[in-house]
């Protein structure tokens, strides 16, 4: 289980993202435990991804603070997080479509020989190796991932991260474009990592995703943070509530949670 | 004075130089434009317009030329360029007449576009010189070379030396006139086609039997680099076939340049080879022997022509009246005075039509000595005793 | 052999038998598209042959063509690259014309009238070529830079290249022809004694044999040493002899290519050699264009395959997004990409500029219609991602061989430009419906 009283493996302090006078994210703090899995939840526009791209050194933030391990660390670019051991796993999967698996791990961190040349045996064998944790059925290591399935392509951008170690890992929407059994693969995989001490944001829509898998929940409405709540302390229709009103569950009136009741049913139930 | 002109905005500007810096003369004479004849020279104004001053022979040739005899016969010279702009060209005639020109030299971006400057001019009683480049009226005074003639000189100088045996004809761009129409003419009328009829020249390179569209081989934009490609493709086939290549007639010079190249290239030998430009590159081909004749039009004694003639203009001469002394060498086949020509547009127009000079390895010296516009060093560069230049250039 | 069994599965695509045709690629593991542009080249030359009566594939003319393509084939192997990363250069020509021109001057003028340095300096071509490149270089980080760091459209930025370099030729020589190249340097434009003769050739066959025997041993050595699937021996073997075929016809085609006569009575006098009733025949060989075009292509497809810049420009190519969450420096990738085309423009140069024995005001011009040309023919798609060097290569071939065997059977420059331009369209519809049919992968 998540150790909650050592020191958070990550902390986001105060961080403000404005664009163009709308404030996207504002002033949400927010942490991260080693072998802990933090839900990210919120509807569309919520800032849910920004945030995590101020974590992921896509996007700058304007303002806040960023600590690793207790000490304050300056992300700019992706180069600087993944130094830091984070890596993201984009909604958007990230890869380059027209060169293979092991191309697609290793890109960016290439393996090289002595003199600089790509080791292609070695980045395919490697790949080959954490495949075979993340996806023993996967064997299309030398075609391009265009020609691969979602699941298959979602797991190479898993091994990448995995690969490279990482502490702390973001997935935005990760099972977005799977089948059910995908799901439950991915599923198993990220219970595995959480088990293996890797600490994880989870960006989702599908709350049971949220709800069989975090630790606790962050809920973000419009910008702000509305609260970061034990999983075990709330229900579903409690963080639907937040959701939607971005309101605490105390600050809702019984008149709202019936009409929340009547009017909305839970999303991708 | 020459005023380049980059933008209508400096129009405004440069006319007013034009007018502080112009000697009182050519101002005050704009009221009797046209009618001073009995003044003399002294108020004569010429003014040239050019369509694309850009180009280097302009500058190196014909302007200095104009210029020169003008002033020297007491006249002033004005000019403005175009710069490819047909309405700029008509902007820079209203300029002029307004500025008191009393002859104008035109050479026209557009033979259409330039009609209403035309007319203006003839309202204020300007005559007008076409310049190189025919204008399609009846009153205008057409001073050019005999471009049919620069194609004639070229096969003539050849046929002389190989009257038998296989030609490669080298043309140049196939969307240019001049290269489909005008220099196979030449050639026709120097002899060429009887003599492939008669079998005593077989042309190596042709695709059919239609003269002269079947005859000969075009090069992409006259471009050098084709024309050796062209060539090289040309020697293989030869070799190939047995056939020995006797004589190559090229258009210009810059497909001379590629040819005398791909020949070089193949070690083949030089046999002799045609050209037109007066290039300092040919000549001095023509001083190695690398080419055999280099028609040119000489455009100093072009310039010089067409400012005899402005100022006789100027003194109220009739056109038909007019003497031009020119270089020998380029003098119009029917006199030294206008004749009619008649124009693809069914106008009679007066013309002076100055000839080409061909200039092989025999008269490189008078090249030389006349000192025209390529020096002693290019014409010369490497020549070695034996060499064809040899004489000419002193070694 | 190997270990199979501890392997992870065995990887799809190789190792099960197929029939025919595509069970051969899919054992050899070589390119369809590319094998089957060889097949197209041959079947044009074959063609042109049989017009011709046997008279058209001889060496003498195979080496003609080979160097006419030299130029565009050397720019096409960069054009790869550029449009693999989603832009385009159209200043190519215009560069090889200044460059040309540079050559020109340099050697002709700069160093023999303003540095003193004569005919008998020692490594004149090499300084020559050296400001060449450099030019290059430099005018490609600039138009890179603009193109990568303040992001102007790559089409603006060499549209203006275009233009403007084939402007700036004008002043450097007031619109004159320049002749007159170190005579060294005039060897790389092939030509009578531009040729390594017929013992280097030899020497240059046995050097590609070996490099086949090696590539193929390392391949399956790597493969062995992870433990994966070896290719079939049968395969391999086939390949080597193939291979190996292929590259000693070559040297031996080549050096069916005697000397011109007068050149080799000069060279029998100058090595004292009698020379025999017959006349003398001395092999010519590879020429020197072809050596430096062989090597442009070798050193191109190691930095695109094997080095982290050509990873990088082609997974830009394909995800720009990703290749920018990657980590990569994608701006540096791409104005290396520039700096890269801007070198190939000097070498490129100093072929054609060799050739002519000097510059005309117009060398270079529209050049970068037949290497954009040559590179879409060779497979490159403009959708980006797409696209080997190798390919490129083939396609400046193609169309050089349409070009010189319309030449060479006597069909003018307009029936040439409609037969290349129909060539151009059928080559990418070709593709487009391979893609479309078999979903791109073989």
């Amino acid at each position: 289980m998540a150790a909650e009283h050592d020191a958070p493996l990550l902390e986001m302090r105060n961080i403000r993202v404005a664009y163009g006078g709308v404030r996207a994210v504002d002033d949400v703090s927010i942490d991260l435990h080693a072998g802990e899995v933090v839900g990210l939840v919120g509807g569309n526009g919520a800032g849910k991804s920004t945030l995590m791209k101020t974590l992921s050194g896509a996007h700058r933030a304007d303002s806040g603070e960023i600590l690793v391990d207790g000490k304050v660390q300056s992300i700019t670019n992706p180069r600087d997080a993944k130094a830091l051991n984070i890596e993201c796993i984009y909604q958007t999967l990230a890869l380059a479509d027209n060169v293979d698996a092991p191309a697609n791990v290793f890109l960016g961190r290439e393996m090289t020989s002595a003199l600089g040349d790509l080791d292609d045996g070695a980045m395919e064998d490697a790949t080959r190796k954490v495949m075979a944790r993340l996806n023993p059925n996967f064997t299309r290591f030398t075609t391009p991932v265009m020609s691969l399935s979602g699941g298959q392509r979602q797991a190479v951008a898993i091994a990448r991260a995995v690969y490279f170690n990482a502490r702390i890992m973001i997935m935005d929407e990760p099972t977005a474009a799977l089948g059910p059994a995908e799901t439950a693969q991915v599923r198993d995989l990220v219970r595995q990592l959480k088990n293996e001490g890797i600490g994880i944001f989870l960006i989702s829509h599908d709350i049971h995703d949220v709800f069989d898998l975090s630790d606790r929940i962050s809920v973000m409405y419009h910008g702000r943070l509305v609260d970061t709540v034990r999983r075990d302390d709330v229900t579903a229709d409690q963080v639907l509530g937040m959701i939607i009103l971005g309101k605490k569950p105390d600050e809702v009136t019984s008149e709202e949670m019936a009409e929340l009741q009547m009017g909305e049913s839970p999303p991708a139930a | 004075m020459r005023i380049p002109r980059l933008a209508s905005v400096t129009a405004v500007a440069a006319i007013l130089l034009a007018a502080c810096t112009s000697p009182s003369g050519s101002t005050g004479g704009s009221a009797s434009a046209g009618g001073s004849a009995s003044q003399g020279a002294a108020s004569c104004t010429v003014a040239v317009s050019w369509n694309n001053f850009q180009q280097p022979r302009w500058a190196a040739a014909d302007q200095p030329n104009i210029k020169d005899v003008v002033e020297a016969g007491g006249g002033t010279y004005m000019d403005h360029d175009a710069n490819l702009d047909s309405e700029q060209q008509l902007t820079d005639v209203d300029t002029f007449i307004s500025q008191g020109a009393n002859v104008i030299i035109m050479l026209a971006q557009d033979q259409n576009a330039i009609l209403p400057a035309l007319q203006k001019a003839k309202d204020a009683g300007i005559p007008v010189i076409a310049y190189d480049r025919l204008i399609e009226d009846p009153d205008i005074l057409y001073i050019t070379f005999n471009n049919v003639g620069v194609g004639k000189a070229e096969a003539e100088a050849l046929l002389k030396k190989v009257p038998e045996g296989n030609y490669v004809l080298i043309k140049g761009d196939p969307g240019d006139p001049n290269a489909s129409t005008f220099l196979p003419q030449g050639w026709e009328d120097a002899g060429l086609k009887d003599a492939i009829d008669s079998g005593k020249i077989k042309v190596l390179n042709k695709d059919g039997d239609k003269w002269p569209d079947n005859y000969g081989t075009f090069t992409d934009t006259w471009s050098t680099e084709n024309a050796q490609k062209n060539m090289e493709a040309i020697i293989d086939k030869a070799n190939a076939d047995g056939d020995k290549i006797d004589a190559i007639l090229a258009e210009n010079d810059s497909t001379a340049v590629g040819v005398a190249q791909a020949l070089e290239g193949k070690n083949y030998g030089f046999p002799p080879l045609s050209g037109q430009d007066g290039d300092p590159t040919n000549l001095n081909n023509v001083a190695l022997g690398k080419q055999y004749v280099d028609v040119w039009k000489n455009a100093n004694e072009l310039g010089k022509a067409a400012g005899q003639a402005a100022l006789q203009l100027c003194q109220g001469k009739a056109m038909a009246d007019i003497t031009i002394d020119v270089d020998a060498s380029v003098a119009p086949t029917d006199g030294n005075s206008p004749t009619d020509f008649s124009t693809p547009g069914g106008n009679t127009v007066k013309s002076l039509i100055l000839q080409p000079t061909p200039i092989t390895a025999e008269n490189l010296g008078d090249v030389i000595n006349a000192g025209w516009w390529v020096t002693k060093d290019d014409i010369c560069q490497d020549v070695k005793a034996g060499d064809p230049g040899a004489d000419a250039c002193g070694v | 052999m190997a270990n199979v069994a501890d392997a992870a599965p065995a990887p799809g695509s190789s190792g099960t038998a197929r029939p025919g045709l595509r069970g051969l690629g899919a054992a050899t593991e070589i390119d369809l598209r590319l094998f089957g542009m060889v097949v197209a080249l041959a079947i044009i030359l074959v063609v042109f042959n049989l017009i011709e009566d046997g008279k058209f594939l001889r060496p003498i003319n195979m080496v003609t063509l080979a160097v006419q393509a030299t130029s565009v084939a050397i720019l096409a192997t960069g054009m790869v690259l550029i449009i693999v990363s989603r832009n385009i250069d159209l200043s190519v020509g215009s560069l090889v014309g200044f460059i040309a021109m540079i050559y020109a001057l340099v050697m002709s003028q700069w160093m023999p009238d303003v540095l003193g340095m004569g005919s008998d300096f020692p490594f004149r071509w090499v300084i020559a070529l050296a400001v060449g490149i450099g030019v290059g270089a430099l005018f490609g980080a600039v138009q890179g830079f603009i193109i990568a760091y303040i992001g102007v459209p790559s089409f603006v930025v060499t549209l203006g290249g275009l233009l403007s370099i084939r402007g700036a030729v004008w002043y450097l020589s007031s619109g004159r022809t320049v002749t007159g190249l170190d005579s060294t340097f005039a060897l790389l434009g092939g030509g009578g004694r531009g040729s390594i003769g017929g013992t280097l050739t030899w020497l240059v066959g046995a050097i590609g044999v070996v490099a086949v025997i090696v590539l193929l041993y390392n391949g399956r050595r790597q493969r062995r040493r992870f433990g994966f699937q070896l290719r079939p021996m049968w395969a391999d073997v086939l390949l080597g002899v193939v291979g190996c075929g292929i590259i000693l016809l070559l040297a031996w085609f080549a050096n069916g290519n005697y000397l011109p006569p007068n050149l080799a009575t000069q060279y029998a006098k100058e090595h004292n050699l009698a020379v025999p009733p017959g006349g003398l025949k001395i092999s010519a060989g590879f020429p020197i264009p072809i050596i430096l075009l062989i090597a442009v292509t070798v050193v191109m497809t190691w930095l695109a395959t094997r080095r982290r810049f050509g990873r990088y420009v082609y997974a830009y190519g394909g995800n720009p997004d990703a290749a920018e969450l990657a980590g990569i420096n994608t701006r540096l990738t791409i104005l290396k990409t520039f700096v890269l085309m801007g070198v190939l423009a000097a070498l490129s140069a100093a072929v054609a500029s060799a050739r002519l024995n000097g510059a005309t005001l117009d060398v270079g011009n529209s050049y970068e219609l037949y290497v954009i040309a040559a590179a879409v023919v060779g497979g490159t798609s403009f959708a980006g991602g797409i696209g080997t060097i190798p390919g490129a290569v083939l396609g400046a071939f193609v169309m050089a061989t349409l070009s010189y065997g319309l030449s060479f059977i006597g069909v003018n420059s307009p029936g040439q430009n409609v037969v290349a331009g129909l060539v151009l369209i059928l080559a990418v519809a070709f593709d487009a419906f391979n893609r479309r049919r078999g979903g791109g992968s073989s």
